[in-house]
Protein backbone atom coordinates (compact mmCIF):
# COMPACT_ATOMS: atom_id res chain seq x y z
CA UNK A 1 0.00 0.00 0.00
CA UNK A 2 2.99 2.61 0.43
CA UNK A 3 4.37 1.91 -2.51
CA UNK A 4 0.90 2.59 -4.24
CA UNK A 5 0.42 5.91 -2.11
CA UNK A 6 3.85 6.62 -3.50
CA UNK A 7 3.58 6.23 -6.92
CA UNK A 8 4.64 9.59 -8.57
CA UNK A 9 2.35 9.38 -11.34
CA UNK A 10 -0.76 8.48 -9.47
CA UNK A 11 0.23 12.16 -7.93
CA UNK A 12 1.04 13.87 -10.46
CA UNK A 13 -1.92 13.27 -11.92
CA UNK A 14 -3.80 13.79 -9.16
CA UNK A 15 -2.72 17.46 -8.19
CA UNK A 16 -1.81 18.49 -12.36
CA UNK A 17 -5.19 19.73 -12.52
CA UNK A 18 -5.30 21.84 -9.59
CA UNK A 19 -1.73 23.08 -10.46
CA UNK A 20 -2.70 24.14 -13.79
CA UNK A 21 -5.41 25.86 -12.65
CA UNK A 22 -3.53 27.94 -10.13
CA UNK A 23 -0.33 28.64 -12.98
CA UNK A 24 -2.91 29.78 -15.47
CA UNK A 25 -5.55 31.55 -14.36
CA UNK A 26 -3.35 32.67 -11.32
CA UNK A 27 0.09 32.64 -11.57
CA UNK A 28 0.70 33.76 -14.74
CA UNK A 29 -1.34 36.52 -15.04
CA UNK A 30 0.42 38.18 -11.94
CA UNK A 31 3.79 37.51 -13.51
CA UNK A 32 2.65 39.27 -16.56
CA UNK A 33 1.09 41.92 -14.98
CA UNK A 34 4.70 42.73 -13.23
CA UNK A 35 5.89 42.41 -16.82
CA UNK A 36 3.69 45.14 -18.25
CA UNK A 37 3.69 47.41 -15.32
CA UNK A 38 7.22 48.30 -16.39
CA UNK A 39 6.05 49.46 -19.67
CA UNK A 40 4.09 52.19 -21.01
CA UNK A 41 1.50 49.38 -23.09
CA UNK A 42 -1.48 51.38 -23.83
CA UNK A 43 -3.57 48.26 -24.61
CA UNK A 44 -2.78 48.34 -28.48
CA UNK A 45 0.45 49.17 -30.76
CA UNK A 46 3.67 49.42 -29.56
CA UNK A 47 5.31 49.95 -25.95
CA UNK A 48 8.95 50.14 -24.60
CA UNK A 49 10.31 49.88 -21.29
CA UNK A 50 10.44 52.68 -18.86
CA UNK A 51 11.59 50.96 -15.62
CA UNK A 52 10.11 51.71 -12.38
CA UNK A 53 8.03 55.54 -14.09
CA UNK A 54 4.96 53.76 -13.21
CA UNK A 55 5.63 53.16 -10.01
CA UNK A 56 6.92 56.77 -8.84
CA UNK A 57 3.94 58.20 -10.80
CA UNK A 58 1.43 55.94 -8.42
CA UNK A 59 3.49 56.68 -5.61
CA UNK A 60 2.24 60.53 -5.97
CA UNK A 61 -0.65 59.95 -7.54
CA UNK A 62 -3.50 61.24 -4.71
CA UNK A 63 -6.48 59.18 -6.84
CA UNK A 64 -4.77 55.81 -5.59
CA UNK A 65 -4.36 57.08 -2.09
CA UNK A 66 -7.65 58.22 -1.66
CA UNK A 67 -8.72 54.73 -2.63
CA UNK A 68 -6.56 53.63 -0.32
CA UNK A 69 -8.70 55.67 2.32
CA UNK A 70 -12.01 55.21 0.66
CA UNK A 71 -10.94 51.03 1.44
CA UNK A 72 -10.24 52.28 4.85
CA UNK A 73 -13.62 54.59 5.44
CA UNK A 74 -15.48 51.15 4.54
CA UNK A 75 -13.50 48.74 6.44
CA UNK A 76 -14.10 51.10 9.78
CA UNK A 77 -17.59 51.15 8.74
CA UNK A 78 -18.35 47.72 8.66
CA UNK A 79 -16.43 47.22 11.62
CA UNK A 80 -17.88 50.04 13.85
CA UNK A 81 -21.55 49.89 12.32
CA UNK A 82 -22.28 46.92 10.39
CA UNK A 83 -20.54 44.14 12.79
CA UNK A 84 -21.99 45.71 16.44
CA UNK A 85 -25.12 45.52 15.10
CA UNK A 86 -24.75 41.91 13.59
CA UNK A 87 -23.48 40.28 16.75
CA UNK A 88 -26.06 42.09 18.54
CA UNK A 89 -28.70 40.68 16.53
CA UNK A 90 -27.26 37.14 16.70
CA UNK A 91 -27.30 37.01 19.92
CA UNK A 92 -30.41 38.08 20.60
CA UNK A 93 -31.63 36.48 17.84
CA UNK A 94 -29.87 32.90 19.65
CA UNK A 95 -32.36 33.81 22.98
CA UNK A 96 -35.60 34.04 20.19
CA UNK A 97 -36.30 30.23 19.80
CA UNK A 98 -38.96 28.96 17.72
CA UNK A 99 -40.31 29.11 14.80
CA UNK A 100 -39.50 32.92 14.24
CA UNK A 101 -35.88 32.47 15.03
CA UNK A 102 -35.81 30.27 11.73
CA UNK A 103 -37.72 33.07 9.85
CA UNK A 104 -35.81 36.32 10.52
CA UNK A 105 -31.99 34.38 10.12
CA UNK A 106 -34.02 33.50 6.58
CA UNK A 107 -35.07 36.64 5.61
CA UNK A 108 -31.71 39.23 6.35
CA UNK A 109 -29.59 36.84 4.29
CA UNK A 110 -32.29 37.40 1.16
CA UNK A 111 -29.70 40.11 0.16
CA UNK A 112 -27.31 38.30 -0.09
CA UNK A 113 -28.38 35.70 -2.60
CA UNK A 114 -29.07 38.55 -4.83
CA UNK A 115 -27.19 40.06 -8.16
CA UNK A 116 -24.69 42.92 -7.10
CA UNK A 117 -25.86 43.93 -10.36
CA UNK A 118 -29.45 44.18 -9.17
CA UNK A 119 -28.55 45.36 -5.58
CA UNK A 120 -26.80 48.37 -7.71
CA UNK A 121 -29.22 49.40 -9.76
CA UNK A 122 -32.10 49.18 -7.22
CA UNK A 123 -29.79 51.46 -5.12
CA UNK A 124 -29.32 53.92 -8.48
CA UNK A 125 -32.89 54.12 -8.31
CA UNK A 126 -33.38 54.36 -4.26
CA UNK A 127 -31.04 57.34 -4.68
CA UNK A 128 -32.53 59.10 -7.52
CA UNK A 129 -32.87 62.55 -6.40
CA UNK A 130 -36.39 62.57 -8.87
CA UNK A 131 -38.49 59.39 -7.71
CA UNK A 132 -35.75 57.53 -5.43
CA UNK A 133 -37.24 55.50 -2.70
CA UNK A 134 -34.83 57.49 -0.19
CA UNK A 135 -36.57 61.00 -1.59
CA UNK A 136 -40.30 59.57 -1.27
CA UNK A 137 -39.58 58.87 2.43
CA UNK A 138 -37.69 62.03 3.25
CA UNK A 139 -40.99 63.62 1.46
CA UNK A 140 -43.73 61.53 3.20
CA UNK A 141 -41.70 63.08 6.47
CA UNK A 142 -42.46 66.20 5.37
CA UNK A 143 -38.84 67.16 3.85
CA UNK A 144 -39.09 69.80 1.09
CA UNK A 145 -35.46 69.82 -0.65
CA UNK A 146 -34.45 67.22 -2.98
CA UNK A 147 -31.58 65.22 -1.94
CA UNK A 148 -28.85 63.50 -4.18
CA UNK A 149 -26.82 61.25 -1.87
CA UNK A 150 -24.78 59.92 -4.66
CA UNK A 151 -23.57 63.81 -5.22
CA UNK A 152 -20.55 64.70 -4.13
CA UNK A 153 -19.96 64.36 -0.42
CA UNK A 154 -21.81 62.55 0.24
CA UNK A 155 -21.37 59.22 -2.13
CA UNK A 156 -19.19 57.39 -0.26
CA UNK A 157 -21.48 57.08 2.62
CA UNK A 158 -24.36 55.84 -0.05
CA UNK A 159 -21.73 53.37 -1.01
CA UNK A 160 -21.22 52.11 2.60
CA UNK A 161 -24.87 52.35 3.08
CA UNK A 162 -25.41 49.68 0.53
CA UNK A 163 -22.90 47.32 1.17
CA UNK A 164 -23.85 47.21 5.10
CA UNK A 165 -27.85 46.45 3.99
CA UNK A 166 -26.13 43.98 1.42
CA UNK A 167 -23.57 42.44 3.56
CA UNK A 168 -25.37 42.37 6.88
CA UNK A 169 -27.13 39.25 6.48
CA UNK A 170 -23.74 37.47 5.75
CA UNK A 171 -21.78 38.63 8.65
CA UNK A 172 -25.12 38.30 11.19
CA UNK A 173 -24.96 34.29 9.80
CA UNK A 174 -21.63 33.87 10.82
CA UNK A 175 -22.12 35.77 14.52
CA UNK A 176 -25.17 33.51 14.52
CA UNK A 177 -23.46 30.33 14.29
CA UNK A 178 -21.04 31.47 16.64
CA UNK A 179 -23.27 31.92 19.22
CA UNK A 180 -24.88 28.40 18.19
CA UNK A 181 -21.86 26.97 19.35
CA UNK A 182 -21.52 28.32 22.68
CA UNK A 183 -22.60 25.90 25.56
CA UNK A 184 -25.35 26.78 27.22
CA UNK A 185 -24.34 25.28 30.15
CA UNK A 186 -21.98 28.66 30.36
CA UNK A 187 -25.49 30.85 30.56
CA UNK A 188 -26.50 28.50 33.08
CA UNK A 189 -23.86 28.97 35.56
CA UNK A 190 -23.52 32.26 34.53
CA UNK A 191 -26.95 33.19 36.05
CA UNK A 192 -26.89 30.75 39.20
CA UNK A 193 -23.58 33.15 39.59
CA UNK A 194 -25.76 36.00 39.64
CA UNK A 195 -25.17 37.39 36.23
CA UNK A 196 -27.07 40.38 34.80
CA UNK A 197 -27.64 40.09 31.03
CA UNK A 198 -25.39 42.50 29.99
CA UNK A 199 -22.23 41.07 31.80
CA UNK A 200 -23.01 37.58 30.58
CA UNK A 201 -22.82 39.43 27.21
CA UNK A 202 -19.22 41.04 27.98
CA UNK A 203 -17.85 38.36 30.03
CA UNK A 204 -19.07 35.20 28.72
CA UNK A 205 -20.91 35.63 25.36
CA UNK A 206 -17.88 37.73 24.06
CA UNK A 207 -14.93 36.07 25.01
CA UNK A 208 -15.82 32.72 23.49
CA UNK A 209 -17.12 34.42 20.19
CA UNK A 210 -13.37 35.81 19.45
CA UNK A 211 -12.65 33.18 16.74
CA UNK A 212 -15.52 34.11 14.42
CA UNK A 213 -15.33 37.96 15.59
CA UNK A 214 -11.70 37.35 14.09
CA UNK A 215 -12.96 35.76 10.81
CA UNK A 216 -15.64 38.10 10.05
CA UNK A 217 -13.17 41.39 10.80
CA UNK A 218 -10.75 39.80 8.67
CA UNK A 219 -13.68 39.59 5.99
CA UNK A 220 -14.56 42.76 6.77
CA UNK A 221 -10.91 44.50 5.80
CA UNK A 222 -10.72 42.49 3.08
CA UNK A 223 -13.41 42.75 1.10
CA UNK A 224 -13.07 46.79 1.92
CA UNK A 225 -9.55 46.53 -0.07
CA UNK A 226 -11.39 43.79 -2.73
CA UNK A 227 -14.39 46.53 -3.00
CA UNK A 228 -15.37 46.88 -6.99
CA UNK A 229 -18.27 45.47 -8.33
CA UNK A 230 -20.75 47.57 -6.95
CA UNK A 231 -19.16 51.22 -7.00
CA UNK A 232 -18.46 50.22 -10.56
CA UNK A 233 -21.99 49.84 -10.97
CA UNK A 234 -23.31 52.17 -8.63
CA UNK A 235 -21.34 55.09 -9.16
CA UNK A 236 -18.50 54.26 -11.08
CA UNK A 237 -15.84 56.00 -9.13
CA UNK A 238 -17.54 59.24 -9.16
CA UNK A 239 -18.34 62.28 -8.86
CA UNK A 240 -15.01 62.86 -9.59
CA UNK A 241 -12.95 60.43 -7.81
CA UNK A 242 -14.59 60.30 -4.54
CA UNK A 243 -15.59 56.70 -4.93
CA UNK A 244 -12.83 55.00 -6.33
CA UNK A 245 -11.15 51.79 -4.64
CA UNK A 246 -8.16 49.89 -6.05
CA UNK A 247 -9.38 47.51 -7.79
CA UNK A 248 -12.01 50.10 -9.84
CA UNK A 249 -9.04 52.23 -10.12
CA UNK A 250 -6.92 50.13 -12.23
CA UNK A 251 -10.03 49.04 -14.48
CA UNK A 252 -10.85 52.89 -15.19
CA UNK A 253 -6.70 53.51 -15.78
CA UNK A 254 -6.28 50.22 -18.50
CA UNK A 255 -9.56 50.21 -20.35
CA UNK A 256 -10.97 54.38 -20.44
CA UNK A 257 -7.45 55.79 -20.33
CA UNK A 258 -5.71 53.36 -22.08
CA UNK A 259 -2.55 53.17 -19.58
CA UNK A 260 -2.71 49.74 -19.87
CA UNK A 261 0.64 49.40 -18.14
CA UNK A 262 0.05 51.81 -15.27
CA UNK A 263 -3.15 49.40 -14.41
CA UNK A 264 -0.96 46.71 -14.65
CA UNK A 265 1.42 48.76 -12.06
CA UNK A 266 -1.59 49.51 -9.97
CA UNK A 267 -2.57 45.84 -9.93
CA UNK A 268 0.43 44.61 -8.29
CA UNK A 269 0.82 46.72 -5.89
CA UNK A 270 -3.44 46.10 -5.10
CA UNK A 271 -1.83 42.46 -4.78
CA UNK A 272 0.41 43.66 -2.27
CA UNK A 273 -1.56 45.16 -0.16
CA UNK A 274 -4.01 42.19 0.50
CA UNK A 275 -1.31 40.33 1.01
CA UNK A 276 0.31 42.93 3.57
CA UNK A 277 -2.84 43.16 4.82
CA UNK A 278 -3.82 39.17 5.50
CA UNK A 279 -0.54 38.59 6.90
CA UNK A 280 -1.26 41.58 9.42
CA UNK A 281 -4.43 40.58 10.85
CA UNK A 282 -2.97 36.78 10.64
CA UNK A 283 0.11 38.03 13.16
CA UNK A 284 -2.11 40.65 15.04
CA UNK A 285 -4.95 37.53 15.96
CA UNK A 286 -2.09 35.33 16.63
CA UNK A 287 -0.79 37.30 19.30
CA UNK A 288 -4.05 38.03 20.86
CA UNK A 289 -4.49 34.21 20.87
CA UNK A 290 -0.96 33.89 22.63
CA UNK B 1 -44.38 34.10 40.87
CA UNK B 2 -44.24 31.76 38.11
CA UNK B 3 -46.83 33.36 35.79
CA UNK B 4 -45.30 36.95 36.39
CA UNK B 5 -42.58 36.13 35.21
CA UNK B 6 -43.51 34.07 32.11
CA UNK B 7 -45.68 37.69 31.51
CA UNK B 8 -43.18 39.55 31.77
CA UNK B 9 -40.54 37.55 29.29
CA UNK B 10 -43.71 37.09 27.17
CA UNK B 11 -43.48 41.08 26.94
CA UNK B 12 -40.48 41.19 26.42
CA UNK B 13 -39.96 38.75 23.62
CA UNK B 14 -42.61 40.58 21.78
CA UNK B 15 -40.59 43.44 21.74
CA UNK B 16 -37.83 41.56 20.80
CA UNK B 17 -39.82 40.42 17.76
CA UNK B 18 -41.10 44.04 17.07
CA UNK B 19 -37.29 44.87 16.74
CA UNK B 20 -36.24 42.05 14.40
CA UNK B 21 -39.30 42.57 11.68
CA UNK B 22 -38.02 46.43 11.93
CA UNK B 23 -34.31 45.31 10.77
CA UNK B 24 -36.12 42.74 8.22
CA UNK B 25 -38.59 45.26 7.22
CA UNK B 26 -35.51 47.30 6.18
CA UNK B 27 -33.82 44.22 4.58
CA UNK B 28 -36.89 43.51 2.76
CA UNK B 29 -38.33 47.22 1.52
CA UNK B 30 -36.08 47.90 -0.90
CA UNK B 31 -36.90 44.48 -2.72
CA UNK B 32 -40.71 45.02 -2.04
CA UNK B 33 -40.66 48.61 -3.67
CA UNK B 34 -38.74 47.00 -6.49
CA UNK B 35 -41.44 44.54 -7.29
CA UNK B 36 -44.30 47.20 -6.73
CA UNK B 37 -42.79 49.59 -9.20
CA UNK B 38 -42.43 46.80 -11.53
CA UNK B 39 -45.67 45.98 -11.95
CA UNK B 40 -46.65 49.88 -12.42
CA UNK B 41 -46.50 52.10 -15.82
CA UNK B 42 -43.52 54.05 -15.62
CA UNK B 43 -45.16 57.34 -14.75
CA UNK B 44 -46.58 56.01 -11.98
CA UNK B 45 -42.99 56.05 -10.50
CA UNK B 46 -42.95 59.87 -10.47
CA UNK B 47 -46.34 60.16 -8.36
CA UNK B 48 -45.65 61.30 -4.94
CA UNK B 49 -46.91 58.09 -2.46
CA UNK B 50 -43.64 55.61 -1.44
CA UNK B 51 -45.60 52.29 -2.66
CA UNK B 52 -48.40 52.45 -5.78
CA UNK B 53 -51.34 50.10 -6.17
CA UNK B 54 -51.00 50.12 -9.74
CA UNK B 55 -54.07 51.42 -11.88
CA UNK B 56 -53.64 48.18 -14.06
CA UNK B 57 -51.19 45.74 -13.60
CA UNK B 58 -48.50 45.71 -16.18
CA UNK B 59 -47.53 41.66 -16.27
CA UNK B 60 -46.36 43.17 -19.89
CA UNK B 61 -43.41 44.53 -18.28
CA UNK B 62 -42.55 41.33 -17.17
CA UNK B 63 -43.08 40.25 -20.81
CA UNK B 64 -41.18 42.50 -22.18
CA UNK B 65 -38.21 41.81 -19.86
CA UNK B 66 -38.54 37.99 -20.80
CA UNK B 67 -38.19 38.57 -24.14
CA UNK B 68 -36.33 41.45 -25.06
CA UNK B 69 -33.76 40.67 -22.11
CA UNK B 70 -33.50 37.33 -23.40
CA UNK B 71 -33.49 35.94 -20.25
CA UNK B 72 -34.06 32.36 -20.57
CA UNK B 73 -30.40 32.43 -23.10
CA UNK B 74 -28.62 34.17 -19.91
CA UNK B 75 -30.34 31.80 -17.96
CA UNK B 76 -29.39 28.58 -19.63
CA UNK B 77 -25.32 30.26 -20.00
CA UNK B 78 -25.66 31.16 -16.23
CA UNK B 79 -26.59 27.54 -15.18
CA UNK B 80 -24.17 25.67 -17.90
CA UNK B 81 -21.08 27.77 -16.90
CA UNK B 82 -21.73 27.52 -13.03
CA UNK B 83 -22.25 23.80 -12.71
CA UNK B 84 -19.52 22.97 -15.50
CA UNK B 85 -17.52 25.46 -12.77
CA UNK B 86 -19.09 23.98 -9.61
CA UNK B 87 -17.89 20.20 -11.10
CA UNK B 88 -14.37 20.62 -11.97
CA UNK B 89 -14.10 22.38 -8.70
CA UNK B 90 -15.14 19.60 -6.52
CA UNK B 91 -13.34 17.11 -8.48
CA UNK B 92 -10.27 19.16 -8.75
CA UNK B 93 -10.27 19.69 -5.00
CA UNK B 94 -11.12 16.07 -4.25
CA UNK B 95 -7.95 14.40 -6.66
CA UNK B 96 -5.47 17.04 -4.75
CA UNK B 97 -6.70 17.14 -1.17
CA UNK B 98 -6.68 13.07 -1.54
CA UNK B 99 -3.03 13.61 -2.82
CA UNK B 100 -1.76 15.94 -0.28
CA UNK B 101 -3.38 14.17 2.55
CA UNK B 102 -3.09 10.82 2.17
CA UNK B 103 -0.39 9.66 0.03
CA UNK B 104 3.51 9.76 0.23
CA UNK B 105 5.49 12.51 -1.41
CA UNK B 106 8.04 15.14 -0.49
CA UNK B 107 6.73 18.37 -1.88
CA UNK B 108 2.93 17.61 -0.52
CA UNK B 109 3.06 21.18 1.81
CA UNK B 110 4.21 22.93 -1.07
CA UNK B 111 1.49 21.74 -3.53
CA UNK B 112 -0.60 22.26 -0.71
CA UNK B 113 0.32 26.07 0.04
CA UNK B 114 0.11 26.87 -3.30
CA UNK B 115 -3.82 25.65 -3.46
CA UNK B 116 -4.83 27.67 -1.02
CA UNK B 117 -2.74 30.68 -2.27
CA UNK B 118 -5.20 31.87 -4.91
CA UNK B 119 -7.47 32.75 -1.57
CA UNK B 120 -5.00 35.85 -0.94
CA UNK B 121 -5.01 37.15 -4.77
CA UNK B 122 -7.78 39.76 -5.31
CA UNK B 123 -9.65 38.32 -8.55
CA UNK B 124 -9.75 42.12 -10.21
CA UNK B 125 -5.83 42.10 -9.69
CA UNK B 126 -5.82 39.31 -12.45
CA UNK B 127 -8.58 41.49 -14.83
CA UNK B 128 -6.02 43.25 -16.62
CA UNK B 129 -3.55 40.58 -17.66
CA UNK B 130 -6.07 37.88 -18.22
CA UNK B 131 -7.64 39.98 -20.63
CA UNK B 132 -4.72 39.97 -22.41
CA UNK B 133 -4.18 36.02 -22.22
CA UNK B 134 -7.47 35.26 -23.68
CA UNK B 135 -6.89 37.64 -26.29
CA UNK B 136 -3.82 36.14 -27.49
CA UNK B 137 -4.68 32.54 -26.75
CA UNK B 138 -7.81 33.58 -28.98
CA UNK B 139 -9.80 32.53 -25.52
CA UNK B 140 -11.80 36.15 -25.38
CA UNK B 141 -15.82 35.05 -26.41
CA UNK B 142 -15.28 31.42 -25.26
CA UNK B 143 -16.93 29.63 -22.38
CA UNK B 144 -13.38 29.37 -21.54
CA UNK B 145 -12.70 32.61 -20.32
CA UNK B 146 -15.20 32.16 -17.86
CA UNK B 147 -14.91 28.27 -16.69
CA UNK B 148 -10.78 28.74 -15.83
CA UNK B 149 -11.25 31.65 -13.65
CA UNK B 150 -14.36 30.99 -11.84
CA UNK B 151 -12.57 27.43 -10.95
CA UNK B 152 -9.23 28.98 -10.41
CA UNK B 153 -10.58 31.24 -7.74
CA UNK B 154 -12.90 28.85 -6.59
CA UNK B 155 -10.57 25.96 -5.77
CA UNK B 156 -8.47 27.07 -2.95
CA UNK B 157 -11.53 27.16 -0.61
CA UNK B 158 -12.98 23.85 -2.41
CA UNK B 159 -9.11 22.75 -1.60
CA UNK B 160 -9.06 23.94 2.10
CA UNK B 161 -12.74 22.49 2.77
CA UNK B 162 -12.35 19.01 1.32
CA UNK B 163 -8.42 18.90 2.77
CA UNK B 164 -9.95 19.94 6.35
CA UNK B 165 -13.01 16.94 5.97
CA UNK B 166 -10.73 14.58 4.50
CA UNK B 167 -8.18 14.53 7.38
CA UNK B 168 -11.44 12.76 9.89
CA UNK B 169 -12.33 10.52 7.49
CA UNK B 170 -11.08 7.10 8.62
CA UNK B 171 -8.11 5.06 6.66
CA UNK B 172 -9.12 2.19 7.48
CA UNK B 173 -12.01 1.59 4.41
CA UNK B 174 -9.64 2.54 1.57
CA UNK B 175 -7.04 0.56 3.33
CA UNK B 176 -9.63 -2.63 2.96
CA UNK B 177 -9.95 -1.62 -0.84
CA UNK B 178 -6.49 -1.36 -1.89
CA UNK B 179 -6.03 -4.79 -0.62
CA UNK B 180 -8.84 -6.06 -2.23
CA UNK B 181 -7.06 -4.83 -5.11
CA UNK B 182 -8.58 -1.50 -5.52
CA UNK B 183 -6.69 1.31 -7.74
CA UNK B 184 -6.13 5.05 -6.07
CA UNK B 185 -8.41 6.19 -8.33
CA UNK B 186 -10.79 4.15 -7.87
CA UNK B 187 -10.16 4.81 -4.07
CA UNK B 188 -10.78 8.71 -4.09
CA UNK B 189 -14.03 8.48 -6.47
CA UNK B 190 -16.03 5.68 -5.23
CA UNK B 191 -15.14 5.50 -1.48
CA UNK B 192 -13.67 8.93 -0.70
CA UNK B 193 -16.11 11.06 -2.68
CA UNK B 194 -19.24 9.54 -0.71
CA UNK B 195 -17.94 9.87 2.11
CA UNK B 196 -16.77 13.86 1.84
CA UNK B 197 -20.41 14.65 1.22
CA UNK B 198 -21.37 17.14 3.97
CA UNK B 199 -18.05 18.61 2.66
CA UNK B 200 -18.86 18.54 -0.70
CA UNK B 201 -22.21 19.91 -0.24
CA UNK B 202 -20.78 22.77 0.94
CA UNK B 203 -18.17 23.66 -1.49
CA UNK B 204 -21.12 23.46 -4.10
CA UNK B 205 -23.38 25.73 -2.16
CA UNK B 206 -19.85 28.20 -1.70
CA UNK B 207 -19.03 28.43 -5.46
CA UNK B 208 -22.07 29.08 -6.55
CA UNK B 209 -22.82 32.16 -4.67
CA UNK B 210 -19.10 33.42 -5.44
CA UNK B 211 -19.87 32.75 -9.46
CA UNK B 212 -23.37 32.67 -9.79
CA UNK B 213 -23.42 36.62 -9.66
CA UNK B 214 -20.06 37.45 -10.95
CA UNK B 215 -20.26 39.81 -13.78
CA UNK B 216 -16.65 42.09 -13.83
CA UNK B 217 -15.31 39.21 -15.54
CA UNK B 218 -17.82 38.40 -17.88
CA UNK B 219 -17.72 41.84 -19.13
CA UNK B 220 -14.21 42.23 -19.47
CA UNK B 221 -13.59 39.07 -21.16
CA UNK B 222 -16.37 38.46 -23.46
CA UNK B 223 -17.69 40.44 -26.17
CA UNK B 224 -20.50 39.26 -27.70
CA UNK B 225 -23.68 37.91 -26.45
CA UNK B 226 -22.84 33.95 -27.06
CA UNK B 227 -21.77 32.95 -23.51
CA UNK B 228 -22.99 36.03 -21.33
CA UNK B 229 -24.59 34.94 -18.03
CA UNK B 230 -27.53 36.15 -16.09
CA UNK B 231 -26.15 39.59 -14.97
CA UNK B 232 -26.50 40.94 -18.35
CA UNK B 233 -29.84 40.35 -18.57
CA UNK B 234 -30.12 43.58 -16.30
CA UNK B 235 -26.88 45.31 -17.60
CA UNK B 236 -27.51 44.69 -21.48
CA UNK B 237 -31.21 45.69 -20.88
CA UNK B 238 -31.25 49.16 -19.49
CA UNK B 239 -29.33 50.83 -22.32
CA UNK B 240 -31.88 49.44 -24.76
CA UNK B 241 -34.44 50.29 -22.13
CA UNK B 242 -33.15 53.18 -21.02
CA UNK B 243 -36.39 55.74 -20.56
CA UNK B 244 -39.12 52.70 -19.24
CA UNK B 245 -38.21 52.66 -16.17
CA UNK B 246 -40.92 49.72 -14.49
CA UNK B 247 -39.78 47.38 -17.19
CA UNK B 248 -35.92 47.89 -16.22
CA UNK B 249 -37.71 47.09 -12.54
CA UNK B 250 -39.02 44.09 -14.12
CA UNK B 251 -36.04 42.94 -15.42
CA UNK B 252 -34.33 42.94 -11.97
CA UNK B 253 -37.23 41.46 -10.10
CA UNK B 254 -36.76 38.96 -13.61
CA UNK B 255 -33.20 38.20 -12.69
CA UNK B 256 -32.89 38.18 -9.18
CA UNK B 257 -35.64 35.48 -8.79
CA UNK B 258 -33.41 32.46 -9.89
CA UNK B 259 -31.31 32.46 -6.94
CA UNK B 260 -34.27 33.85 -4.69
CA UNK B 261 -36.37 30.98 -5.32
CA UNK B 262 -33.60 28.13 -5.04
CA UNK B 263 -32.59 29.86 -1.58
CA UNK B 264 -36.18 29.86 -0.17
CA UNK B 265 -36.37 26.07 -1.19
CA UNK B 266 -32.91 25.50 0.38
CA UNK B 267 -32.52 28.12 2.87
CA UNK B 268 -31.72 26.04 5.94
CA UNK B 269 -28.68 23.77 3.92
CA UNK B 270 -27.44 27.43 1.89
CA UNK B 271 -26.77 28.86 5.49
CA UNK B 272 -25.74 26.22 6.85
CA UNK B 273 -23.04 25.45 3.97
CA UNK B 274 -22.13 29.72 4.01
CA UNK B 275 -21.82 29.40 8.39
CA UNK B 276 -19.42 26.35 7.56
CA UNK B 277 -17.72 27.37 4.46
CA UNK B 278 -16.84 31.16 6.07
CA UNK B 279 -15.80 29.88 9.15
CA UNK B 280 -13.48 27.37 7.61
CA UNK B 281 -12.53 29.07 4.59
Amino acid sequence: MKKLYSNKRVIFSLVAPGLFMFTVAILAPILLSIYYSFTNYSGIGDYWFIGTENYTTLFHDSVFWGALKNSLFLAIGFICIQHPLAIFVAVKLDKLQGKAEGIFRCIYFIPNVISVAVIAYLWKFIYNPNFGLLQKILEFFGYKGTINPLGSGTAIWAVLVVLIWHGFGWGMLIYYTGVKNIDPILYEAAAIDGASGTSTFFRVTLPLMKPVIQVNVTMAIISALKQMETVYLLTDGGPGNETQFMASYLYKQAFSSYKYGYGNAISVIFILICLLANLILQKVFQEKEA
Amino acid sequence: MNSVLSKQSRTKRRIWILVFSVIAFVQLFPLIWLVDFSLCKSNELFTSGILVWPEEIQWKNYILAFRDGHFLHYLGNSLLINTLAVVLVVLISIMASFACTRMHWKLKNVVAVVMVMGMMIPIHATLLPNYVIYDRLKLTDTIWALLIPYVAFSLPQGYFLTSGFMASVPKELEEAALIDGCGVYRVVFTIIMPLLRPSISTVVIMTYLNNWNEFMMATTYLSSDKWKTLPFCILEFTGQYSSNYAVQFAVMALSAAPALIVYIFLNKYITKGVALGAVKG
